[in-house]
């Protein structure tokens, strides 16, 4: 277990998490039952210490719901072009408000994630509409990295995440 | 659940990656992403198990699951609330899996990586479409029940076999745009496949090969099961199944008589499916394209009812031509004037093979029918010939009663043709056909 003033992301992978990858966000119920959704854009805090994805709440009600109940969390953060894929997870997720800088990260983030997916062929409409969210529907759940973990696909996805000092 | 299964199945094609959340039993959430979602049936899905990841410890130990998948043309996403019920390691669904992979495997860089282990099998319990904005999906290319009705009026009126394949490539180009496909009956005893029929090829390949088991159209045989591939999968392409099947050939020279298959020659599209009567596989009809996603899962539907239509018409025709009585024979037409040298012409017994001076004819079935034939007209002088002589005739090694003979005549037919053959047969009415030869042959056994 890192201690809590030493990150368990580096910078590089946080780099990663903001750039325009894809993004996934999973809860569980009290009954086990797992549920998710795609989330629009992160934000890594200045310390690594926190992390904040963006989601719709109307899409990601059930996943809301589940995060409110036992604040556990997993994301998935995965780049087409590489396949390269990570996965956080947390205990203390919480469901927070958005700031003005928030939303201008969101609409960065669309711009970032249609430019990572026209090379392979994926028309900038398609991104766009998938992402295309009103502003007041857009919630923000925070929590911090407890375990993290290479998913790329093959069979070492599921390893710990290496961290460069 | 109002939202239909059936109805999603384009978001299964992987062009937008779905992904899946499970958990293990203390709670804990696990996302991952899916490399490919089988439908099964209107309330079953099938999921690739390739690796013993945290997906599958927290299935084999928390069965429910959830997707997220999105359409790839409107992008509406869908949420499905899944129990796992069991894992296939073998088998149609395995099969059919394992071929698909191979080809998703191929098309993300990542042959070698991925291996399928088993089809986990789902119950959908939910289907939930997400609120948010999604676009307008397009007219369809075309309405493929309108071409299944056209397709299916035309196989009914089909009176022989070689209309029947005829009027079949007609229809997939006509009706289903579909410009390469070639059919392939079976050959029981030898456990292969053997064209007899082609469309959108520089050469018919009529006789060309292709063992039970072998690539997608082979595996498909196998396995009576539709394979459908949207990328390009090398393991499964027909080049390599060809070669796989001259080095395990029993006959040495089973290079020079092997006859090229057509093909492209890197499809990007592929779809096999097996032609059946009741329980007894017939053949395969094989469709293929230059381009990626070409074929879609109703494509697969269609072509899967137009073969069980052709399957049954098959049948039909062939207890037809086993009973009724031939149509009564025509005033034969004075021989054709024969010219050139004489060509020796070789029969050997042990695989039925046939050579025109140095050149491979033909083997098997039709050869053995071709050298009765030979004879026949070396020692008597006849020309004119039944399907039904022929059936009986003891010389013609016919495997089964159940072989369709029409079929090995037609390939018969088209091999001599290819060949540019100094020996033709024509059909001259119902179950009759007379033999042409135009130079002087010289026959010798062995």
């Amino acid at each position: 277990m890192p201690s809590s003033d030493e990150p368990l992301i580096d910078d590089c992978h946080a780099a990663f998490m903001q750039r325009g990858v894809s993004i996934g966000v999973a809860a569980c119920s009290r009954d086990a039952v797992p549920t998710l959704a795609r989330a629009t854009g992160c934000r890594v805090r200045a310390d690594r210490l926190q992390l904040t994805v963006f989601v719709s709440a109307t899409q990601a009600s059930p996943v809301l719901e589940c995060i409110r109940d036992n604040g556990t969390i997993a994301v998935v953060f995965s780049e087409p072009s590489t396949h390269r894929t990570v996965q956080i997870k947390g205990r203390d997720a919480r469901v927070t408000g958005l700031s003005e800088s928030d939303l201008q990260l969101v609409a960065g983030y669309r711009s970032a994630f249609a430019r990572e997916l026209a090379p392979l062929g994926y028309d900038e409409i398609l991104v766009r509409t998938l992402l295309s969210l009103p502003s007041a529907d857009i919630v923000g759940i925070s929590f911090t990295p407890a375990e993290a973990y290479s998913q790329s696909p093959g069979p070492n996805a599921g390893q710990p995440l290496a961290r460069k000092a | 659940m109002t939202i239909k299964l059936d109805a999603i199945r384009e978001c299964f094609e992987g062009i937008v990656p779905g992904t899946m959340a499970t958990a293990s039993p203390d709670g804990t959430p696990n996302l991952a992403y899916l490399s490919q979602v089988q439908f099964v049936d209107s309330e079953h899905v099938a999921l690739s198990y390739q690796f013993f990841n945290k997906t599958r410890q927290n299935i084999m130990a928390n069965p429910r699951a959830t997707l997220l998948l999105t359409h790839p043309v409107t992008v509406a996403q869908y949420r499905l609330t899944l129990q796992y019920l069991h894992t296939e390691t073998s088998g149609p669904l395995f099969e059919t899996m394992k071929a698909k992979l191979a080809g998703i495997a191929s098309h993300t860089g990542m042959s070698g990586v991925f291996r399928l282990l088993g089809s986990d099998v789902y119950r959908v319990l939910d289907i939930q479409k997400l609120s948010g904005e999604s676009l307008p999906p397009p007219a369809p290319a075309r309405n493929m029940l309108a071409a299944l009705r056209a397709s299916g009026e035309r196989l009914a009126a089909c009176a022989d076999l070689d209309r029947l394949l005829a009027e079949l490539l007609a229809c997939l180009e006509q009706q289903f745009g579909i410009s390469h496909a070639m059919v392939l009956m079976l050959d029981e005893p030898g456990a292969r496949l053997y064209t007899v029929a082609s469309i959108g090829y520089a050469a018919s390949g009529a006789g060309s090969e292709i063992p039970l088991g072998q690539g997608v159209i082979g595996v498909a045989a196998r396995e009576r099961t539709p394979i459908r591939i949207g990328h390009m999968a090398a393991e499964y392409s027909y080049s390599r199944a060809v070669r796989e099947a001259a080095e395990h050939s029993e006959w040495a020279g089973a290079l020079e008589t092997a006859i090229p298959l057509p093909g492209l020659p890197s499809p990007r599209s592929q779809l096999a499916v097996p032609i059946t009567a009741g329980q007894r596989l017939l053949g395969v009809l094989y469709v293929e394209s230059p381009q990626d996603l070409r074929f879609t899962y109703d494509d697969e539907d269609a072509l899967v009812s137009l073969s069980i239509l052709l399957g049954m018409a098959m049948d039909a025709l062939q207890c037809a031509a086993a009973t009724s009585p031939e149509e009564s024979a025509a005033s034969p037409d004075a021989p054709p004037r024969q010219e050139g040298a004489p060509i020796l012409v070789r029969h050997f017994p042990e695989n039925d093979s046939v050579f025109l001076g140095d050149d491979y004819l033909i083997k098997g079935v039709a050869g053995s029918v071709l050298w009765m034939l030979l004879r026949d007209y070396a020692d008597k002088g006849r020309t004119e010939f039944t399907n039904r002589e022929l059936r009986l005739d003891a010389r013609v090694r016919l495997p089964d009663v159940s072989d369709n003979l029409e079929a090995r005549l037609i390939l018969l037919g088209k091999r001599l043709v290819d060949r540019q053959a100094p020996v033709r047969i024509e059909k001259t009415g119902r179950g009759r056909f007379r033999l042409c030869v135009y130079r002087p042959l010289r026959l010798q056994a062995g």
